[in-house]
């Protein structure tokens, strides 16, 4: 056979060009890493009847550095002024309160419940946290946090391992957190129990608190809707975990508080907590269903409830909307009391704080998404309603008729986000 | 959940060794989608995805459907047919094929498969026969003036020489983006019949391997190709051909006398950018016979035969 040859035109790069056109697949992979995800929000919080109002500006900062790694930087700043209770109850007559920090004092005017005035605060926080994946199946995250303000310092650290198992169905995760806080009033630190007007009513300069927390997580895909989440939580607190500025009224038999004194709370708590947590995607509507519920118990003897329920719908052209429903029942701890009796003992604990109280809160809430300029943005407008409970019939004699022991309180919260 | 096989209407999914593999059907291909690093939840949707989209294009350019693009065009009988985005960039690319290579690509030689239909072929069809098709074949008859295209009464085309490729990289780019809506930083590779492509190197730092099949001894691999990024596509007859007196023919058709391509490799593999172009230099090649090697050659591309 004859040996032939033929020359050829390089038709290669024509043919590129042409079949670039009709999917582009091949330029996609390459802007993955080294990228930067900046998310910015704003907070504004405001409690009715001019009770607390909060402003908060965060700026979150990822930054991806490969695909096993990335870490984060986060920075938070509020400022929080207004009032809130402080501990004593309201009235038939005008209360003067001498001020936690011992200058000067307050009134509070016959019926109102006593609010502390001097509520007025600046936080910076920073936070860390890094995340690497060590191999397929494990997931390392750490991180460091400080946050300051003025008579208040919190340090922290947290680890946590993650594990895939069954074929990437099945996370466990263990993590762990450990807390050292300072709080250091102006003033001192009130002597719990004694009464605010004694001039011996203060101990150190400064407190401290630690707390360590364990947690164990489960997250588990159901199927191609469904994912769950189960986790269980253990919180050691021990220090200093009375709040400095609530006291407590000790009234007479007729219904008169002739003293207050500070509060107190044990030095040693231990929290639990289990919390589940189901999400399903709809497909091909892209609804997510989001509906978590926890219940939560420690050895003050409080126990609470809490179902929380997101239903995020997409709209056309990327925007969404996300109304929000919450509801949280809490039982009171063991030495919670809206006030003393004259002539009784000072118990060792005490608080009338009605945090620590018996309370419902209803939250309902719309948050509504849409891009611009190819970034998300979001706004939350969320409306809280406290209702706290007790026994009515403890506002007695003169001095308590009619007022109300446990008033509601409501709060109204807006919120910003931007990703890009 | 249950580990290991989960069948779907459509599609399957299986769990191997360290990667999900999405098979289905269409085209009259099995296609498989690998997914390096994805979770089962993930891993379904992805080749849901893939799935219909395959099947999207599927059931627009089958030239076996009545209701299609593709039989709107074949039943024009002379009136022009005006064509969607997508169908127009198909045709710019199989006009641009037919120039390239000099009128031997052709998307209306496919008449020719009545005659040559390799299947229990013991006989070769007729000069007569093929010399009465032939007036219908030659992709320069067809007035092609985007988007409106006019085939002559009687011209046939079908896109089976694109198509498959097409759905590679069409699935393939559908899967990157959705695996960035999800942030999901996952190699996978497609394969539809031995039409290929890959995204990126698997996490374990590895490319894809991909057994070329020797068409000598179907079944076993001829040579196996690491594949990290860009389109693999084989064209070749190891499947369909005829042998009538000794004489094996391939099932690539010369559009011009009707006859099959003589001399030529048995297979060709091409890597390129993408499965198109992988696929097109492939075809065009075997389409040169005995100076397919000296056509990819010339093209700078990397080959295997």
């Amino acid at each position: 056979m004859q040996l032939k040859n033929k020359t050829f035109t390089n038709i290669s790069l024509t043919l590129a060009a042409a079949t670039c056109v009709l999917a582009t697949p091949a330029m996609a992979a390459t802007s993955e890493p080294d990228s930067w995800d900046i998310d910015a929000g704003l907070l504004i919080y405001a409690e009715s009847d001019d009770q607390v109002q909060a402003y908060e500006g965060a700026l979150s900062i990822t930054k991806r550095i490969d695909d096993e790694r990335s870490i984060n930087v986060k920075a938070v700043v509020d400022v929080l002024s207004g009032a809130s209770p402080n501990g004593a109850v309201a009235q038939n007559r005008a209360q003067t309160f001498t001020r936690p920090s011992g200058n000067g004092s307050y009134t509070t005017a016959a019926g109102e419940t006593p609010l502390d005035d001097t509520f007025q605060d600046t936080r910076v926080a920073l936070s860390t946290q890094y995340q690497q994946q060590l191999n397929r199946l494990w997931l390392y995250s750490g991180g460091a946090n400080v946050s300051k303000e003025y008579d208040y310092l919190a340090l922290s650290i947290n680890s946590a391992l993650a594990r895939d198992f069954n074929n990437r169905n099945t996370t466990a995760s263990f993590g762990f957190s450990y807390a050292y806080d300072t709080i250091e009033p102006e003033g001192g630190v009130p002597n719990p129990g004694v009464s605010v007007d004694d001039p011996d009513n203060r101990l150190e300069d400064s407190e401290t608190k630690q707390t360590l927390d364990l947690l164990f997580g489960l997250t588990q895909v159901i199927n191609r809707q469904t994912l769950m989440q189960l986790n269980y939580s253990i919180s050691d607190v021990s220090g200093y975990q009375t709040d400095p500025f609530k006291i407590l009224s000790v009234v007479d038999s007729d219904g008169w508080a002739n003293d207050y004194v500070y509060e107190s709370r044990p030095d040693q708590r231990t929290k639990q907590s289990l919390f589940w947590r189901t999400k399903y995607n709809l497909q091909p509507s892209g609804q997510v269903f989001d509906v978590s519920y926890r219940y939560f118990w420690d050895d003050w003897g409080m126990a609470s409830h809490t179902i929380d329920s997101k239903w995020r719908m997409p709209l056309a052209n990327s925007h969404f909307i996300e109304p929000h429903i919450r509801y949280y029942n809490q039982q009171a701890v063991d030495f919670y009391q809206v006030y003393l009796d004259e002539g009784q003992p000072i118990p060792e604990y005490m608080t009338a704080d009605y945090r620590l109280g018996e309370l419902q809160t209803y939250t309902i809430g719309l948050k509504y998404g849409f891009p611009i300029a190819g970034n998300e943005f979001s706004v939350r407008l969320e409306y809280y309603l406290t209702q706290v409970s007790g026994d009515e019939s403890l506002a007695k004699g003169a001095g308590m008729s009619g007022v109300d022991l446990y008033p509601d309180k409501s709060a109204v919260m807006l919120q910003s986000f931007y990703r890009f | 959940m249950k580990k290991g096989r989960l069948l779907k209407k459509h599609y399957s999914l299986t769990r191997q060794a360290d990667y999900w593999l999405g098979e289905f059907a269409v085209m009259a291909s099995t296609c498989q989608v690998l997914l390096d690093d994805v979770n089962a939840a993930q891993a379904d949707s992805l080749t849901a995805l893939a799935y219909a989209e395959a099947k999207r294009i599927e059931v627009k350019y089958s030239r076996f459907r009545d209701d299609n693009i593709i039989a709107r065009l074949n039943r024009a009988k002379g009136r022009g047919v005006t064509l969607d985005g997508e169908t127009v960039t198909l045709i710019n690319l199989a006009d641009l094929c037919f120039q390239l290579s000099g009128g031997l690509f052709d998307i209306s030689s496919g008449v020719l498969g009545k005659l040559w239909h390799f299947k229990q072929q013991i006989q070769l069809p007729s000069d007569a026969e093929i010399n009465a098709l032939l007036p219908n074949i030659g992709w320069q008859q067809a007035q092609w003036q985007a988007p409106l295209l006019t085939l002559p009464a009687g011209m046939q085309i079908d896109l089976g020489g694109i198509g498959k490729e097409y759905a590679v990289d069409k699935v393939a780019q559908l899967l990157e983006n959705e695996m960035r809506l999800q942030q999901i930083g996952s190699a996978f590779l497609v394969n539809f019949g031995g039409d290929i492509y890959a995204n990126k190197l698997r996490r374990n730092g590895a490319a894809w391997q991909v057994a070329i099949e020797d068409p000598q001894h179907l079944g076993a691999s001829k040579l196996m190709v690491s594949l990290a990024q860009g389109g693999l596509a084989s064209s070749g007859d190891s499947q369909r051909f005829i042998e009538v007196d000794g004489q094996r023919y391939s099932h690539i058709l010369n559009p011009k006398t009707g006859y099959p391509i003589a001399g030529g490799p048995a297979q060709v593999t091409v890597y390129a950018q993408n499965c198109v172009q992988a696929g097109m230099l492939a075809t065009i090649a075997l389409l040169q016979g005995e100076f397919a090697e000296d056509f990819l050659k010339a093209q700078d591309c990397r080959y295997w035969l």
